[in-house]
């Protein structure tokens, strides 16, 4: 019974604080704020630095991290978009070349094809040209070589021997008249 | 028989009372309130004597300092040596690295989570201890003490306040007394904001209210149905030849208690520090 007479006599030995534990003493709120704040920063000055300060640098270490690749992906983006907007403009710029060479070479062809036509008609004109001329020639090689053969005719013919210009106006006149029928 | 003279609500009501004494059955000590240590202000009564709640308080936080700075020591003494983090201090550090991310950040958030974590870690393992010291033998659990209680929730309320008022401002903080309505207007929204008012304010009180309580009444509850529990062996103890089964049976229901009141102090610190947490949380998520 030696813990039965614990309990009694700790029943009997009160100090006269309290009592019961519903009562809410005023001095023992101000202890608990004394003690713990104490704790508080006494803890916070020595020991929890300690503690979580691996922690505590990683997750600094890792935002830092975080915030770089998201500065690199910012910067990776925005060379892209120049990168983008280059071939853009390369494009664009191509495609005016192209545009500018289909219109010098059209501009070209026109050209070639109006000298080409103008030289072809230049030919045409100087063939026809050389063409009448030696007809023309040839017509009139051909009407001396009448003339002659005539006059040999005539010579054979009448036997004699004619004053050659003389004649030679006779046969032409009526040369000229024969043409003048034809 | 039922021996009478032992009165059990007696016991019970001391044993989880406050007094001015100490007694450890080979070492009592027993002093009375010092007359210089009580005033008067504002119409309250102050006792500034140290009772056993205070006593076994500063122990706990004594205890709890000791072992937090040994961690710290022997995490930068490891850390320094290159070796791997080892025994006690890595279970230490776990266990706060658990309250401050699980608990805090997790609640809080990651800005300004790590604001409040020394406050929050403070707190937790301050209630743990102080309830672990009333299940050892002689101890006395100072949260099961009213006034400490009220004391941590008080400190929680204005915590939880001014961190509010710090963060959103007056204009901001204002907002969560009077809310602006949605969908309300004009003078109507005006007068319903108003009327909230007062709600808003009882809804502010009553969360520290219900810290105060539930840590208050869970580890008295505690202590009642373990002292209840022993009490069969003073009630029915001279039960001729029942006595070895009346105290076999009461010592095992007492151990299984105990094993539940275990875990009951890790919860209870538990529910405190994250309700205080989540509290802050919502204060520094209000907009």
């Amino acid at each position: 019974m030696y813990s039965l007479a614990l309990f009694l006599q700790e029943g009997h030995s009160e100090g006269g604080a309290s009592g019961g534990p519903f009562t809410l003493e005023p001095g023992l709120i101000i202890w608990t704020w004394i003690v713990f704040i104490v704790l508080f920063f006494m803890l916070k000055k020595f020991a929890w630095p300690h503690i979580v300060r691996l922690t505590e640098e990683r997750e600094r270490t890792i935002q830092k991290q975080l915030a770089e690749a998201a500065r690199l992906n910012e910067e990776a983006k925005a060379s892209l978009d120049e990168h983008n907007k280059l071939l853009a403009e390369a494009k664009d710029r191509a495609h005016e070349l192209v545009i500018e060479a289909k219109t010098i070479g059209e501009k070209e062809r026109e050209r070639l094809l109006a000298k080409a036509r103008q030289e072809q008609e230049e030919i045409l004109k100087r063939a026809k040209r050389e063409i009448e001329g030696e007809r023309d020639r040839a017509v009139a090689e051909l009407r001396r070589e009448a003339v002659d053969l005539s006059l040999a005719a005539a010579a054979k013919l009448i036997q004699q021997k004619l004053d050659d210009a003389g004649d030679r106006k006779i046969v032409e006149d009526y040369l000229a008249t024969l043409e003048d029928k034809s | 028989m039922i021996q009478t003279e032992v009165d059990i609500g007696e016991i019970l009501m001391h044993h989880t009372a406050d007094a001015y004494s100490l007694d450890f059955s080979f070492f009592q000590i027993e002093w009375h309130s010092w007359p210089w240590a009580e005033f008067s202000l504002l119409g309250i009564h102050f006792n500034l004597t140290p009772t056993k709640h205070v006593v076994f308080m500063v122990v706990a936080a004594a205890l709890l300092f000791l072992c937090m700075w040994m961690t710290g020591r022997l995490l930068e003494k490891q850390r320094a040596g290159k070796t791997a983090p080892k025994g006690f201090a890595n279970a230490m550090e776990a266990f706060v690295l658990w309250v401050r991310n699980d608990i805090v950040i997790a609640n809080i958030g990651e800005h300004d989570g790590p604001r409040f974590a020394p406050y929050i870690m403070t707190l937790f393992f301050f209630i743990l201890i102080a309830n672990v010291l009333g299940l050892l033998p002689w101890g006395a659990a100072a949260t099961g003490n009213l006034g400490v209680t009220a004391a941590l929730a008080i400190m929680a309320l204005f915590t939880i306040e001014l961190s509010g008022l710090f963060k959103l401002g007056f204009k901001g903080y204002m907002r969560t007394i009077f809310p602006s309505l949605p969908g309300m207007g004009g003078v109507g929204g005006l007068m319903m904001s108003v009327a909230m008012g007062p709600i808003e304010i009882l809804g502010k009180l009553v969360k520290p209210f219900a810290l105060c309580f539930r840590l208050f009444g869970n580890m008295t509850a505690g202590h009642f149905v373990i002292l209840t529990l022993f009490g069969l062996i003073f009630m029915f103890g001279n039960l001729e030849g029942w006595r070895w089964a009346i105290g076999a049976a009461s010592a095992t229901l007492v151990l299984g208690v105990m094993g539940l009141e275990l875990i009951v102090a890790f919860v209870q610190a538990y529910v405190f520090s994250i309700i205080t947490a989540v509290l802050i949380g919502m204060m520094m998520h209000e907009h």
